[in-house]
Order: C-alpha cells, then sequence, then structure tokens
C-alpha cells in the first residue's frame, strides 16, 4: 500500500536533476577556495577569449556600420597602391584624377554621381584653440551619394567648388574640438594657413574606429587643390554611385574600361587603380572575422582542454575524499547511476560556474583596455561587444569540458563497492 | 505481537569468501538462518567472527559467493547492484557503529536521505524526515550538523534515517559500540521500543548485555551459526 503512495509520489527527471544540482552546489560552497582554483583554467581560458573577441568583434561591427552605410549601389576607387612593395613609389607613380572622374561620369551612363575626394591631415584653429583634423576636399555630389545629413546650415554646392570659395562643413567633432559657439555658422576657422567659412555642420555619426566620421571638415575639391597642390590632387579616391545596384557587376567593368583608356593602359597591364564595392568589403571582413572565430575557437579548445585536465583532477581527489559519503549514499539506497550523476553534475556546474566568472572577468577585461586605448590611442576606439555567440559558446564549451573531465571520475565513484566505500578510512 | 508466521528472510548455506593474496579466506562457512516478521534476534559472537560479513549479506550491501537468500520475497542472490540498491532503499534502514552520517549535511537532511532515491519530493521528504525526529524528540535539532551532537543523539539520528523510508527489517552492526553505558541503555531501550511496534530487527554485538535484549540469540564463532536459541522475554527489556 505504501508503495502505491510512493508511486505518486515520483518526481521525475528533472526533479532528480534539480536534487543533483543542489548537492553539487553544496559541494562546491562547501570549499569554495578549491573550487575556485580548481576552475581557474577554465575562467582563465574563457576570460581570454572573451576578452579578445569582444575587442575584435567591437572593431569589426563598427567598420561593418561604416561600409554598410556606403550602401549598395555605391563603390569607391583609389590608386592601386599594392601594385608597388613600396607604398611610397606608389603614391610618386600612381594617379587618380578629376579627369578621370569626369571622364567616368560622361563615359559610363550606368553611373549616376561620382565624388572625387582628396584627403589630407592638416591643423586647425579657432581663437585661441588648435587641433587637427582630415580634410576631405570634395564636390556637391559628395552630399547625396553618402546621403550626408545636416545638422544646420547647408553642404557643399556648385557654387562653392566652382568659385573655390574658402567654405568648409563640418563633422560633429569639430564644435567641441574648436569649442565653436552654438551659432557657429558664419564663424571664420583657420585650415592650415587659409581661413574658411563655416557654411553647415553635418549631423552626429557616431561609432566609427580610429578615425571618426564625425571628425573631419569638408571643403570644395578646387579649393583643396589650391591650397595642397597638384601632387594631392593626383591622389583622389572617387565615391561613384551607380543607378542601379543591381547591374553593378557590368558598370564596374565599363568604369575600368574608361579609366584603363585614360591611363593609356595596353592590354595585359595590370589595373593601376582598384574599386571596391560593399559586397565586396563586406564579404573580405566577413572571411577576415570567420578566420579569427576559427583561431579563437582553437584556442578556447585548448585551453579548455587543460582547464578540463584540472577539473578532472580535483573530482578524482573529492571522489577519494568522499568515498565515505558514496558508502553511505549507496547503503541507503543510491544507484551507481544517481553517484555517476551526482558526480558528473558536480563537475558540469563546477566548470560552468567557472565559465560564468570567466565571462564576467573577460567583461570587465575588455572594457578596461578599451578604456586604455581611448585615453591612449585613440578617443573614439570602439567600445568592445560581446555577441550572442560568444556567451553560448564559452559557457557551452566549457559545460561540454565539465562533462567530458567529468566521465571518468563520476564512473569511478558509481564503481565502488558500498562495503569497501563504507569501511574506507 | 510475534504472531505472526510471515517469513521475511531465508537464508541457506551462506558462503562468503575473501581472496587473500595467493589464498582464500573464509569468513561465513554454510550459515542458514530463518527470521519471522516482528523478530528481534541478536548475533553474538567474537570479533572476527563474522557477525558484520553475515549482517552485509542480509543487508543487501554484499552478495554471497555461494548460497541463497531470499529477502521479503526477492531472491537476492540473484541480483545486480542496482537491484540490491532499490531493495536496500526500500526494505532496509541501516544503524552502524560509528554512525556514517554526512557530516555537511544537517539532522533533517541526513533523515531525508533515503527518501531522495526513493524520489519522493523535496516537501514530502522534509514532512517525513520531522516526522521521524519528532518520534525520537529531536525535532528542535532538526538544523544541527552531526558535529553539533552528542553520539547518542547522533545515533538517534542514524536511527530516524532507519526508519524513514518505513523498512521491512532494520540492521544494527554494534549500535552502542562507540556510546557509553548510560546512552546505550537509552538507544537499546529505543532499538526494543521499535520492535514493539513491529519492526523486524537484527543487532550484531559482541557484547552479551546488550544482546540479553533480545528475545532469540544466534551465536557464531568462525563463520559458522555455534547455537540459536530463544531466550524468552528478555531481561533487560522487559524487567528493569
Ligand atoms: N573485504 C575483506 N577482505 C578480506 N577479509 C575480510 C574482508 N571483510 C572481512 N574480512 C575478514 O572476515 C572476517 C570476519 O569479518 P567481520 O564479519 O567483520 O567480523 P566481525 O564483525 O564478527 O568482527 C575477519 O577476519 C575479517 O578480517
Ligand atoms: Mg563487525
Amino acid at each position: 500500500m505504501s508503495a502505491a503512495t510512493r508511486k505518486e509520489q515520483l518526481y521525475g527527471f528533472w526533479g532528480s536533476v534539480a536534487e543533483l544540482f543542489r548537492i553539487a552546489l553544496r559541494a562546491i560552497m562547501g570549499s569554495k577556495m578549491r573550487s575556485f582554483l580548481t576552475t581557474l583554467g577554465i575562467i582563465i581560458g574563457v576570460l581570454a577569449v572573451v576578452a579578445v573577441v569582444s575587442i575584435l568583434q567591437g572593431v569589426f561591427q563598427s567598420f561593418l556600420g561604416q561600409f554598410e552605410a556606403l550602401g549598395a549601389n555605391t563603390l569607391f576607387i583609389r590608386p592601386n597602391y599594392e601594385m608597388f612593395s613600396d607604398r611610397r613609389e606608389g603614391v610618386r607613380r600612381l594617379k587618380l584624377t578629376y579627369d578621370d572622374a569626369q571622364a567616368v561620369a560622361q563615359q559610363v551612363p550606368d553611373v549616376r554621381a561620382i565624388a572625387p575626394m582628396l584627403f589630407r591631415s592638416d591643423s586647425i584653429a579657432f581663437r585661441s584653440r588648435h587641433d587637427t583634423t582630415t580634410i576631405v576636399g570634395t564636390t556637391e555630389a559628395y552630399g547625396p551619394i553618402s546621403d550626408v545629413n545636416m545638422e544646420t546650415g547647408r553642404f557643399l554646392g556648385p557654387m562653392d567648388v566652382d568659385s573655390r570659395r574658402k567654405v568648409c562643413v563640418i563633422g560633429h567633432d569639430i564644435l567641441d574640438k574648436l569649442a565653436l559657439p552654438d551659432q557657429c555658422l558664419g564663424t571664420e576657422i583657420q585650415i592650415g594657413r587659409d581661413t574658411y567659412t563655416v557654411i553647415g555642420v553635418v549631423e552626429k555619426l557616431g561609432g566609427a574606429f580610429g578615425e571618426s566620421d564625425d571628425d573631419r571638415i569638408y571643403v570644395p575639391l578646387t579649393t583643396a587643390i589650391q591650397q595642397y597642390g597638384n601632387d594631392a590632387a593626383n591622389q583622389l579616391i572617387l565615391l561613384v554611385q551607380v543607378r542601379d545596384a543591381a547591374h553593378m557587376d557590368s558598370a564596374v567593368e565599363r568604369i575600368s574600361n574608361v579609366l584603363r583608356r585614360q591611363h593609356g593602359l595596353k592590354f595585359g597591364q595590370t589595373d593601376d587603380f582598384r574599386t571596391f564595392t560593399q559586397e565586396e568589403v563586406l564579404k573580405q571582413i566577413k572571411t577576415f572575422t570567420n578566420v579569427s572565430t576559427l583561431i579563437v575557437v582553437a584556442i578556447v579548445g585548448i585551453t579548455l582542454v587543460v582547464g578540463g585536465i584540472g577539473i578532472m583532477n580535483i573530482m578524482l581527489v573529492s571522489v577519494t575524499e568522499r568515498t565515505r559519503e558514496i558508502g553511505i549514499r549507496m547503503a541507503v539506497g543510491a544507484k551507481r547511476i544517481h553517484v555517476l550523476y551526482q558526480f558528473l553534475i558536480e563537475s558540469v556546474t563546477l566548470s560552468t560556474l567557472g565559465g560564468v566568472i570567466g565571462l564576467g572577468a573577460g567583461w570587465g577585461v575588455s572594457l578596461l583596455t578599451v578604456w586604455i586605448l581611448r585615453k591612449t590611442v585613440s578617443p573614439t576606439f570602439p567600445a568592445a561587444y560581446v555577441p550572442l555567440w560568444v556567451i553560448l559558446l564559452s559557457l557551452g564549451f566549457a559545460a561540454l569540458t565539465g562533462a567530458v573531465f567529468g566521465v571518468y571520475p563520476a564512473v569511478k565513484a558509481s564503481r565502488l563497492d558500498p562495503i569497501e566505500a563504507l569501511r574506507y578510512e | 505481537m510475534t504472531a505472526s508466521g510471515d517469513t521475511l528472510i531465508e537464508a541457506r548455506d551462506l558462503v562468503k569468501d575473501y581472496p587473500m593474496g595467493e589464498s582464500v579466506y573464509h569468513a561465513l562457512r554454510g550459515v542458514s538462518l530463518t527470521v519471522r516478521r516482528g523478530e528481534f534476534i541478536a548475533i553474538m559472537g567474537p570479533s572476527g567472527s563474522g557477525k558484520s560479513t553475515l549482517l552485509h549479506l542480509i543487508g543487501c550491501l554484499d552478495t554471497p559467493t555461494s548460497g541463497e537468500y531470499v529477502l521479503a520475497g526477492s531472491p537476492v542472490h540473484t541480483l545486480a547492484p542496482d537491484q540490491l540498491a532499490e531493495l536496500r532503499n526500500k526494505e532496509i534502514g541501516f544503524v552502524f557503529q560509528t554512525f556514517f552520517l554526512l557530516p555537511r549535511a544537517n539532522a533533517a537532511e541526513n533523515v531525508e536521505l533515503p527518501l531522495i532515491y526513493a524520489k519522493i519530493p523535496p516537501a514530502q521528504r522534509h514532512h517525513m524526515a520531522m516526522e521521524a525526529l519528532e518520534f525520537l524528540g529531536l525535532q528542535t535539532h532538526a538544523a544541527h550538523r552531526p558535529n553539533q551532537l552528542s553520539g547518542g543523539q547522533r545515533q538517534q539520528i542514524a536511527i530516524a534515517r532507519a526508519l524513514v523510508n518505513k523498512p521491512s527489517l532494520i540492521l544494527a552492526d554494534e549500535p552502542t559500540g562507540n556510546l557509553d553505558s548510560k546512552t546505550s541503555e537509552n538507544i537499546m531501550g529505543l532499538l526494543v521500543r521499535l520492535n514493539q511496534m513491529g519492526n523486524t530487527l537484527i543487532l550484531v554485538t559482541h557484547e552479551p548485555d546488550i544482546a540479553a535484549y533480545a528475545p532469540r540469540q544466534v551465536r557464531i564463532r568462525d563463520g559458522l551459526i555455534v547455537s540459536d536459541e530463544l531466550v524468552g522475554a528478555s531481561g533487560k527489556g522487559g524487567g528493569s
């Protein structure tokens, strides 16, 4: 009769797991320092991975953000510096000019707009404030292609370019850098040795890495060429918008043909320029991301095996120390599977806790690293970013390590003879 | 109270050999024993005579080298380790000389231990453990750990643990061996009371005055039963 009531009282598999989990937690918390030292291998492994991956991912994400903003119907073209083993030689011998841009715009019907860009780093000043920033000499076409949104004022117009006006459109960071007044339109600032009038402020973009797109000043291309000379004018980057993203490939081919003709390249000679579409760049970034992920996963694997050996070691010691306990449990009715699960769940719990600690510590380390990099390398260094897959991967690996390396000690415990276990001193 | 003729234990020609290097040590050489439900038996004999070995076989902690052993209808000598575990869990409560409590668990948790493996849910388990502790008047010590309790209290916790699953058989191996004589009397009084309530009880001891509590006394020497006599109502249990 009591057997019948007992059957109704069965509380199933998960009830038993919860039970064993409680027993495991009690054993782990019973010797906190030892548990901590046992999982140190796993903690350090997960910590290293999370720190490295979150910083890399932060960089990748801001990189991706930049190129996604480019749009599927845009590409850019720059001199093929990779032709020369020495980049300085490339800078001396290669050319990509305003004429090239004009030729492309006129001869390729697929091209809707083209914005040549001249990049220069230069000093800037307003009243007593001095700083440096990136000067971008370009045309009115840049605004619509890059989808520039203005906070106040306007972007460069055709008249500014045609008349070589000394006007500028500033990125959002410049407001702070030069401590410009709230109403800054019409203010005159120094760029290099010349004075420019501010005609617009670009909305804050945020999120870019290294040098931010907010840390820029746009000036008319013609004015920039006048200020920086012909050498600078020969090293342009062309930002091209095509009419239809679906015909990107044929557009790229036609643009290449026009540029080859412009540069007098013969059949068989390599292009002295390179084109980059959003699709290509994204593919490259993703390949790089995948490769680094694979490397990281391999490192996790190795560290966790080392951590796992640590866990196995201590679990074996623990089984020996608790031989008496195992004997008592068996005497009152624990089956082999109960003892096996007890120790297996203990090692999985131990290693997963190690994983959780490692995750937290890794996140802390990456926050600290980013903070230091922002103080030293670049104030706009992108924030660390921990993708969900990293959390799942590290915790999964940690748990798996506990399971794999916990099997042997657990089996050993479950195979003990009850009498011998009870007799064990 | 012993009116029932219902057989609980039927052991026939139990032999237990221990390999000792080249040779073999014969701890039990052919022991036969029949026990009815409700009996109280003391197994006596000098140290090393095989008392504990026999009790372990009876308690399904071990299997005989040869011989047959039937407990509550189950042919124990044919069972696998996990089936033995289940039988121990359902049918047997152990009381050991050194108590064998889990040091990190408190009294109530120690008493609950057999119920965990009987898969009884936590709330009900705790309730049953508290009932057993109350029966022994130890409910106020439920949260104490073994090292916060006296020897006698520890043995009472162990007895509560042996009782909690309502087993057919309670086995006690030198239960007073680590206790002073006053505490021993208390523990023996408790065991006698359990027997009077209908529990079958087998007690191993080498002390005659402890054995004297039992109405049936089995003497064992060198792995053989040398006498098995009913001494009637025990002098101590009933008299004093
Ligand atoms: N696992 C074992 N291996 C070898 N010999 C054993 C083992 N267990 C018990 N013995 C021997 O069997 C004999 C009986 O032991 P035991 O039943 O514990 O005696 P008792 O309980 O009567 O003092 C002893 O001589 C003991 O040394
Ligand atoms: Mg003994």
